[in-house]
């Protein structure tokens, strides 16, 4: 049972990076006003750039840095689109997505052979070789590829950057009141520009490390909904850095637990009471596919209670989210 | 030397921008796709030509086109009916795909004649991609949550338990593949050519199933309902001025609860009329996205029934031509997927030339004169 749990534990940790980079970039965008729904699409476009670069070069910082890149211009197209031209959200990022599915599907059919020697395992520097014969936690934990690291770094990163930078604190306001940014010389267009540019990096990244320390090699739709799970988790978070964290590790654990549920029996006695109708149920509500919907069940929930019990929680929704900024005086 | 656009609203759109968008929007994405092809050492003339031209002279070519044309106008109109209230489904696929399963599980499980069967099919269908649909469009009429993401994660959902459902309860048939059993004659949808007289004399209509009756028929009646009734014009009202129809009395909630129900029920229709008449059975993979690409068909279309049809057309185009080429060149059938991504890129950069007329100005001086104040944001 430890050995499971450790086990589970580990892999909650790798499903959790992804989630989190991802997540914490589009945090940043939407927290500047502009939602984008092209997490997908800059992720994929981040995992084929940061393989092929990898392959190439050898050097897998380089892929790493290279798939930042890749999911930054992509995200400047969106930035462009919404901010300049003041195209709807929506369309542009299902746009993205479509354009970075389709992209990495077209020139990326010629690397799908292609292996790569990707980010090693190592244990965390310094304190690292203590801490990795903790029980249940210390391999999990101590023993990651260095993105591991650095995803779990980014989160006191951004929050520190929103909360107690001026250049976050100012993105933040452009999110909530443009007009008032700009009336207070905030440069609205370049800080959303900034942020959208951003939070395409970190899709980038988060793609790159699903190529090059995930599973170290490139399949076309190799993100199978993970960015759209990202778009979800900014909501389960309420657009806060900290829950980010909470919720990427949550979500990290269903998709960990949904890939070894089989090996988890939680059979009652056939002769126990209600056996008959419990086992059925618990079967099925432990069947990976059905434990795959709970994510998206659990954001749906969390976004109608909040947005329905305004008074009693706090739900920090950017108030100039979807709105793109005219600043004309019409 | 400085260079500022200078832009100015539109009061209206010059009628040449206005019929020109579509062609030009399309034309834009088919020469930009041409470059994915150049870089791949294909022709973009040659791969056009086999994408268009074949598809479209051909016997096969056409039938294809109409069959395809089913699913992908009935999604398109699953998201131009919100998009007229103001409203974005994005969750089209997934009211496909459960409207298919609801469909297929009637299909399977019941025994009846084709006369009772089909319509019971359809019904199940209807009701739940309606019941899909419904349940982003309550949230969004009676607490306001957004309707966008609610109704795209729903589509997840329902992907998740076609997998299930089709591993598991529903599987059918040999092997193990995630499927449905094969559907008895009796839940087949015959083909056009003998339902419409004279319909053995059209060579086209021996292949094509009768589903393209139903597209045809949910595209005359949202025609009728959207220009004919009072319903339709409250749609179209708090579509383009929710306060203004608020005030003159119009439920919010009526509109947004219909636009969605009867959207989820096409597009579920689509879905069901895919599988029984043409597959036989429900394979995982049988949309491709349809209720995605159902999403540049309503932009393209969104004046007007009628138009969301031709670019349901055009689309399933798009798709059967994308397969050819692939045949041809061995060009990956993602191509399809960059043009779609293209047209909408292209349209939505020549809604705003149709909301702005855009100059240049040359500031010589180099310095960094004030911005004008109707078009001081334009530096970005």
């Amino acid at each position: 049972m430890v050995s499971f749990a450790a086990g589970l534990l580990n892999a909650t940790v790798q499903a959790a990076t992804v989630l989190l980079l991802a997540g914490l970039g589009e945090l940043i965008s939407e927290r500047a006003g502009v939602l984008n729904l092209g997490v997908e699409g800059m992720m994929l476009v981040g995992a084929l750039g940061g393989f092929v670069v990898t392959a190439v070069t050898g050097n897998y910082w380089l892929g790493f840095g290279v798939g930042i890149a890749c999911g930054m211009a992509l995200a400047a197209v969106h930035a462009f689109l919404c901010i300049s031209l003041k195209s709807n959200q929506v369309i542009s990022g299902v746009m993205l997505t479509l354009l970075g599915t389709g992209l990495t599907t077209f020139f990326g059919s010629g690397w799908v052979q292609e292996s790569i020697t990707g980010f090693p395992q190592m244990t965390f520097p310094i304190v690292g070789r203590y801490l990795v014969h903790l029980p249940l936690v210390g391999e999990a934990f101590f023993r990651s590829t260095a993105t591991d690291y650095l995803a779990l770094l980014a989160v006191p990163v951004v929050w520190f950057f929103l909360y107690r930078s001026n250049l976050g604190l100012e993105i933040i306001a452009v999110g909530e009141d443009p007009e008032m940014a700009d009336t207070m010389g905030v440069p609205v267009f370049k800080f959303r520009y900034l942020a959208v540019i951003i939070g395409g990096g970190f899709a980038g990244a988060a793609g790159a490390h699903l190529s090059l320390a995930f599973s170290q090699l490139w399949v076309p739709g190799m993100t199978v909904g993970r960015g759209w799970i990202a778009v979800a988790l900014v909501v389960f978070a309420q657009w806060r850095p900290s829950r980010m964290l909470v919720g990427a590790y949550l979500f990290g654990l269903l998709d960990a637990l949904q890939l070894r549920s089989q090996s988890l029996s939680l059979a009652l006695d056939p002769n126990a009471p209600l056996a008959g109708v419990l086992n059925p149920l618990v079967n099925t509500l432990m069947n990976p596919q059905i434990m795959s919907t709970y994510p998206y069940l659990t954001t749906i929930a969390v976004l109608s209670y909040a947005v329905i019990r305004t008074e009693s929680v706090r739900l920090a929704v950017p108030s100039a989210l979807l709105q793109s900024y005219n600043r004309e005086m019409d | 030397m400085n260079v500022e656009l200078q832009l100015d609203p539109r009061r209206t759109v010059p009628a040449w921008l206005a019929y020109g968008t579509p062609v030009l929007t399309v034309l834009a994405a088919l020469a930009v796709g041409g470059v994915a092809l150049v870089a791949l050492n294909v022709d973009p003339v040659d791969a056009y030509g086999v994408m268009f031209v074949e598809t479209l002279t051909s016997q096969f070519g056409l039938t294809e086109v109409l069959v395809r044309a089913v699913p992908l106008i009935l999604a398109g109109l699953a998201v131009y009916l919100p998009l007229k209230a103001g409203l974005f489904n994005i969750g089209a696929e997934g009211q496909l795909l459960l409207g298919a399963l609801a469909g297929t599980w009637v299909a399977v499980n019941v025994s009846l004649p084709a006369v009772a069967l089909l319509p019971l099919m359809f019904l199940a269908a209807c009701v739940a991609g309606a019941f899909w649909a419904g349940i982003p469009a309550w949230l969004r009429a009676k607490w306001d949550v957004n309707e966008i993401i609610t109704s795209l994660l729903l589509t997840f959902v329902a992907q998740e338990l076609q997998s299930y459902l089709l591993r598991g309860p529903m599987q059918g048939g040999t092997g193990n593949f995630p499927q449905s059993a094969r559907f008895s004659d009796a839940a087949t949808l015959p083909p056009l050519a003998g339902l419409v007289p004279g319909g053995e004399s059209i060579p086209l209509f021996a292949d094509v199933h009768a589903g393209l009756l139903v597209a045809v028929a949910a595209v005359v009646a949202t025609y009728v309902v959207m220009t004919k009734t009072r319903l339709g014009f409250e749609v179209t009202f708090v579509g383009s001025n929710d306060e203004a129809a608020r005030q003159a009395g119009m439920s919010r909630h009526t509109v947004y609860l219909f636009v969605f129900l009867l959207g989820g029920a096409f597009a579920a229709l689509g879905g069901i009329a895919e599988i029984a008449g043409s597959q036989g059975r429900f394979r995982a993979a049988f949309a491709p996205g349809y209720g995605f690409t159902a999403i540049p068909i309503a932009l393209l279309g969104r004046n007007s029934a009628v138009k969301v049809t031709l670019a349901g057309l055009f689309f399933a185009v798009l798709f059967v031509g994308g397969s050819s080429v692939e045949v041809a060149f061995g060009v990956p059938a993602a191509l399809v997927e960059i043009i779609q991504a293209l047209v909408i890129l292209f349209l939505i950069t020549s809604e705003f030339f149709k909301r702005y007329r855009v100059g240049i100005a040359f500031d010589r001086r180099g310095n960094d004169a004030p911005a004008d104040a109707t078009g001081g944001d334009a530096r970005w």
